[in-house]
């Protein structure tokens, strides 16, 4: 067996954090600077969000004024108010200053169709996604992490060619097709299946109060949040899967297996938190994507979330939701990755010292 | 730690097998008995409740059931009909009119309707520019409007306007929106909003539901139903299998495949009427701007009107309807208003009605002059260009697609080929609206009781501006006789000579051909009825529940009462399955602990 010759000097792991180059009270700074430096990158980055945003969404073809008052008969006067009311009578670079300015003072401009702040329409939007997209998100972790563990652990088995090629399956599969089929069959219900899920939304009228709202609302979240975990899983799966099979090939796991130790404890102690490394930065970055939410499973279950307001005003179109809805998205992953850089640099002694 | 987890898993399997059914009792608080409930599901969310600035069809069917109007369209005949103003009276000029405001009528906080109420809510529309957004064109031509009395309502127009007893404008309380501000920014979302319809909004829950209960206080009488949940559906199959499942009880506007799907359902009834849309082929005869400067690259053999007339025998509109539509529209032997509307509608019969009939299509090519090369390819009567043209569809619609496939199998058959552009909705718009970048093109457009919009929209003060905005035309059309037509229908209130005027109107569209009616799509609508036992369509004769106007089909509604056991049955029930389940949780949580301290224990030995 080849080994590269920098995992030779591999400290591992368990390695004394200060071993890096920075050692002793020295190790603080770097850490600080490395940290400044990734978030004035962040920074950087959002600017750029803020800069694109304004042009590509002005790339979209057709007048907003026509194309959202379609079929409601307007005067040309009426017309004119209405492009007046959406600032595009102004010069372009004008609109881009007013854009750029009101973004800054967190002011994401006013929805055309809902006729409030985006800024508001966002916070409504939030916490159905947060609830939806964070449970799935949750559950699709442990279980691809589990699945992930054990097949790569026993690589080759049946357990292992099952699961990762369900998952794969799973993975490929359009999302809405995958929702609007476990909606027909477990929420209308087929043959001998009774419907016992509801067919939308996260709340009916007349929802009951207190402790019961909370199963009220698990209920309706059973369907969207499965066909979120069925499509997510394999890659917390798969990622988990190689990494821990790069783990059982390496010096550290034969040393331990030498010293006596079980099997378990081999994985659970030695494997698996070197393993988890690459995940962790997975998670981040999806955390970030959460915030978006899952547009295919909200507008197939009527979640209203944040995905839904996104595909309404791509339907509008409403150019200001359009924007805030992808700029916070941006963000979100933004300041998510960043993170996760710096997590990473605080789980993995390795990044450090690099 | 294999067999640990074998044991987990099949615990949860088991712990979520027995939560199911409770949850599911949960899913639906039971109704009070007696009580009764129609849930209706639609497929739009409401924009916004304030109902000077909604223009969503959820909304403005809402408004209806809050708050009253002046005048209502009578449920057999669509003329208009007392509503809010139990008379009126013309004067002599025709620019003023004068409304009774009913006596009976109460706000939902008891206090009176006056004819300060309306003036307050037309001068708003007329003088905020920020309330102008639903209804702003219902006030254009008013010069002032008073009131002289409590009772009294004088509105003054600028030139006499036929269509003002269609003003759909909804009357709000002066007492409560006085005090609002900026009417731009409020909500109107705190229930009870005060009304004076039929129905007073109880809860309303952002993109997903209005919970209206009936207005006891209302002049007419209080509703026969007790509440009317407005449910939001994103996803149409959704809310198919919700009204199938009993979900909801009714929902308009379906799309044909989404009816079919209702078919063979013995609790579900297939409405299938008459509706107010009319599907046309735009043709581009030559797109000006408002200052008559050409734009846009339309094929110039259908400036001349015996090519537009070819085209329009080429087409087999009852094919259409059958084969496109699944029979679930009407060919069109009309213009744009579809014969829902009987008493506006205009027939093309005799030598005015064009059929299908290839042969007579080529007949008047050959006779103009575009000759048929060895290819089977006409070209222009100078020979310089063939006559190969563009259709343009929106992206993503199978019905356009459809369409497209047929008019292109006909028009090779006049020596025309035909080629299709899809667009996405921004850009087809664009094209098709202002840029005039397209030869022929597909639309559309709903109807309301009153013509006068639609028409409008063929008048050459809506092609776009010398700056090439938009001014919302529907086919560039710009014809002088068609002006006139359109002026004199706007003074003449005599209702049936304002009607043969807009009969004419119609005929110059159908004849000169800048637009081609195809069909008029069916209203589909469904619902249940093992819950809905009446309801009252407009018009009575087979027409729209949903979306139509007015609001007698949801005032006429009747319901089925919720049964009397299962009013504590349902939620007592759940409160007990849910009471076992949390045993069942906590129990199997602490038998988990316990074998983990054991086996903990175990492996320290």
């Amino acid at each position: 067996m080849t080994v590269p010759p920098d995992t030779l000097l591999d400290p591992g792991p368990a390695a004394d954090p200060a071993a890096g180059p920075g050692k002793g009270r020295g190790a603080r700074r770097p850490v600080l600077r490395y940290a400044l430096a990734k978030i004035g990158g962040a920074a950087l980055s959002i600017g750029m969000v803020i800069v694109a945003t304004f042009f590509l969404f002005r790339l979209i073809p057709g007048d907003p004024a026509i194309a959202y008052t379609r079929d409601v008969p307007l005067s040309p006067e009426q017309l004119d108010l209405l492009r007046r009311q959406m600032g595009l009578d102004k010069p372009l670079m004008q609109q881009f200053f007013d854009f750029v300015t009101r973004t800054l003072r967190l002011d994401l401009g006013t929805s055309y169709e809902y006729k409030r702040p985006v800024t508001e329409l966002i916070a409504d939007r939030v916490g159905p996604t947060l609830v939806l997209v964070g449970t799935g998100l949750v559950i699709a972790v442990s279980l691809g992490l589990w699945q992930g563990t054990r097949a790569a652990w026993n690589h080759g088995s049946r357990f292992d060619r099952f699961s990762t090629g369900l998952s794969l399956v799973l993975w490929s599969v359009p999302t809405f097709w995958l929702g609007l089929l476990l909606l027909m069959v477990f929420a209308a219900g087929v043959g001998p299946i009774p419907g016992i899920f509801p067919t939308r939304g996260m709340e009916d009228v007349d929802a009951p109060g207190g402790p019961l709202y909370l199963l009220h609302v698990a209920h309706h979240l059973v369907l969207p949040c499965l066909t979120l975990v069925a499509v997510v899983y394999a890659q917390y799966l798969l990622v988990m899967r190689s990494s821990l099979l790069d783990e059982i090939g390496q010096d550290y796991v034969t040393t331990a297996r030498a010293k006596g130790l079980r099997d378990d404890e081999v994985r659970r102690r030695h494997a698996v938190p070197n393993a988890l490394l690459p995940t962790v930065t997975l998670v981040f970055i999806h955390i970030g994507f959460v915030v978006g939410g899952a547009v295919s499973v909200e507008t197939v279950y009527s979640w209203p979330g944040l995905g839904l307001l996104f595909y309404e005003a791509i339907k509008g179109p409403d150019f200001a939701v359009m924007q805030g809805t992808f700029m916070v998205v941006c963000t979100a992953v933004i300041v998510m990755n960043t993170l996760a850089d710096v997590a990473y640099h605080v789980l993995d002694p390795r990044v450090r010292s690099a | 730690m294999t067999r640990m987890g074998a044991r987990l898993a099949a615990l949860g399997l088991t712990l979520l097998l027995a939560i199911l059914p409770a949850t599911q009792a949960l899913a639906r608080k039971a109704p009070e008995p007696g009580k009764k409930i129609v849930r209706l599901g639609v497929t739009q969310a409401v924009d916004s409740m304030n109902p000077f600035l909604a223009v969503r069809i959820v909304s403005s069917s809402i408004h209806r059931w809050m708050y009253g109007s002046l005048t209502t369209p009578d449920p057999k005949t669509l003329q208009p009909s007392p509503d809010l103003a139990e008379s009126w009276e013309t004067s002599d000029d025709k620019l003023t009119w004068t409304f009774k405001i009913r006596a009976n009528a109460k706000w939902s906080d008891g206090k009176p309707v006056t004819a300060q109420d309306a003036a307050w809510t037309f001068n708003t529309v007329m003088t905020v520019d920020a309330a102008k957004q639903a209804n702003g064109p219902a006030v254009e031509n008013f010069e002032s409007v008073t009131a002289t009395d409590d009772r009294t309502l004088v509105i003054k127009t600028r030139k006499p306007q036929a269509s003002m007893l269609e003003n759909p404008i909804p009357i709000v309380p002066k007492h409560v929106w006085e005090a609002v501000g900026d009417i731009g920014k409020f909500e109107n979302d705190t229930s009870p909003a005060v009304g004076a319809g039929p129905f007073i909004v109880a809860e309303y829950k952002k993109d997903t539901y209005v919970k209206l209960k009936s207005n006891p206080g209302y002049w007419r009488g209080a509703p026969k139903i007790d509440e009317l949940h407005v449910i939001f559906y994103e996803n149409p199959e959704a809310a198919n299998a919700g009204l199938k499942k009993g979900e909801i009880d009714l929902i308009g506007r379906l799309a044909a495949p989404q009816f079919e799907a209702l078919a063979g359902d013995p609790n579900i009834v297939q409405w299938n009427t008459q509706g107010r849309r009319a599907t046309y082929l735009q043709l581009n005869h030559g797109a000006q701007t408002i200052d008559n400067k050409p734009v846009g690259d339309g094929h110039p053999a259908l400036k001349d009107p015996k090519v537009r007339q070819a085209i329009h025998y080429a087409i087999d509109k009852k094919a259409l309807a059958d084969q496109v539509q699944s029979g679930l529209a009407v060919p069109a032997d009309g213009s744009i208003v579809p014969p829902m509307y009987q008493e506006f509608f205009w027939k093309a019969e005799g030598d005015d009605l064009v059929t299908h009939d290839i042969a007579k299509a080529n007949e008047i090519l050959d006779e103009a002059g575009y000759k048929k090369g060895a290819d089977g390819v006409r070209t222009m009567p100078d020979g310089k260009r063939k006559l190969e043209m563009r259709f343009s569809i929106h992206t993503d619609t199978p019905v356009e697609d459809k369409i497209a496939q047929f008019l292109t199998g006909w028009f090779k058959e006049i020596g025309i080929p035909l080629s299709t552009r899809k667009l996405d909705a921004n850009k087809f718009t664009e094209e098709t609206g202002f840029t005039g970048l397209f030869d022929i093109a597909i639309s559309g457009w709903s109807v309301n009781p009153d013509p006068e919009e639609v028409l409008a929209t063929h008048l050459c003060s809506r092609r776009p501006t010398a700056s090439g905005e938009g001014g919302g035309t529907e086919s560039f059309y710009c014809d002088p006789e068609y002006e006139k037509l359109y002026q004199e229908q706007l003074s003449e209130l005599d209702r049936p000579k304002r009607a043969e005027i807009i009969k004419l109107m119609q005929k110059r569209l159908y004849t000169d051909a800048p637009v081609i009616a195809i069909y008029y799509p069916n209203n589909l609508e469904g619902y249940r009825k093992d819950r809905i036992t009446s309801i009252t369509p407009i018009p009575e004769d087979k027409g729209i529940l949903y979306g139509g106007s007015g609001y007698w089909p949801f005032y006429s509604l009747d319901a089925v009462a919720a049964p009397a056991d299962s009013a504590d049955g349902g939620s007592g029930t759940g409160l007990v399955v849910g009471v076992v389940v949390a045993v069942v949780v906590v129990g199997a949580a602490g038998f988990l602990l316990a074998r983990r301290r054991r086996s903990v224990a175990d492996e320290r030995e």
